[in-house]
């Protein structure tokens, strides 16, 4: 009970104010190198495109692309094409931060704060989706629609939207990692076949879905928070 | 004195771990809800193949938040297990 299950997380003290240290953590060591190599990536990907694409890798990136494109459009409709860049941005984050447990890292999102800083990006744009569409008051005014009964019930939703994305995505990625490692204390020395197994079901299919549906949740909020009567 | 206390964190681990155990009954719900999913989507694909891409979609989105709760349950199994809350509450430990 009092082992330590989880491998503590790594940090460099960067410096001190006053006796506070101030920590660059291991999530965000690790968000860095996801960062550069989305970077790469892509920069590699979108060099020199041609008319008429030539060979696999302009292929790949139109792929991409277009996969963006179309999902944006056939969830949230023509109207918020221009979430495509961020929902593009959050989904391949994800994706490239779950999949980090495949390399021995620490996944960024099996961090709280990592998580919760995209669900509070969410719950920010769904507000302002509302200002947008319906005026300055209607985060307020929508809450007691479509009638005034509604009131707590609208309340409680708009809280609970953002946190239960963000502990899905959290819960999801970190139950992979205590599984993980139990199922490792547990067989000892003979930990041969069995973990790749779970491995492969923590690390790579939960990885594509949580990142899938983090995306897909954030369309729907968004678009949801339409206020315009059409 | 020692003694109490030795009996106090005896009866608080067995306590957590037991609560650990009963937390995870959570998990029938999501099993018997996912496993409905997957037989409707089974029966959609049935019904018209050619549409399996949409409905596989669809289904593991479903399942995705019908697993929510049992997920909640697996992190408050967690705390319990490897937190300690109480014991730092009680224990000061």
């Amino acid at each position: 009970m009092e082992g330590q299950m989880i491998r503590p997380v790594n940090y460099i003290e960067l410096f001190r104010i006053g006796s506070v240290p101030i920590n660059l953590g291991e999530s965000i060591q690790v968000q860095w190198l996801v960062v550069v190599i989305l970077l790469v990536l892509f920069a590699v990907l979108g060099r020199d495109l041609k008319v008429r694409p030539e060979g696999v890798r302009q292929t790949l990136a139109e792929t991409i692309v277009m996969f963006f494109k179309n999902t944006v459009k056939d969830s949230m409709g023509a109207k918020f094409k221009g979430f495509t860049p961020y929902i593009g941005g959050l989904f391949c984050m994800s994706f490239i931060s779950n999949l980090m447990g495949l390399l021995g890292l620490r996944q960024p999102t099996a961090d709280l704060s990592v998580v919760a800083t995209w669900g509070i990006t969410t719950f920010v744009l769904v507000q302002a989706t509302k200002v947008r569409t319906g005026g300055v008051l209607s985060p307020i005014t929508s809450l007691w629609k479509p009638a005034a009964f509604m009131l707590p019930f609208n309340i409680i939703g708009e809280v609970a939207n953002p946190a239960s994305q963000t502990l899905r995505h959290f819960g999801n990625l970190v139950a992979g990692l205590a599984i993980g490692s139990l199922i490792y204390s547990a067989l000892g020395h003979f930990a041969v076949f069995i973990p790749a197994v779970c491995s492969l079901y923590f690390d790579l299919f939960a990885a594509v879905v949580q990142a899938f549906i983090f995306m897909s949740l954030t369309m729907a909020y968004v678009s949801g928070a339409d206020c315009s009567e059409e | 004195m020692e003694e109490k206390v030795l009996l106090a964190k005896a009866i608080l681990y067995g306590a957590s771990a037991l609560g650990a155990g009963s937390a995870m009954i959570a998990g029938i719900g999501p099993g018997i809800g996912e496993g409905f999913v997957g037989g409707k989507a089974v029966e959609a694909v049935g019904r018209q193949p050619e549409a399996a891409g949409i409905v596989t979609r669809t289904m593991i989105i479903g399942d995705a938040i019908a697993e929510t709760s049992c997920i909640y349950s697996l992190l408050i199994a967690f705390i319990l297990m490897f937190g300690d809350p109480f014991g730092k509450l009680l224990l000061g430990s």
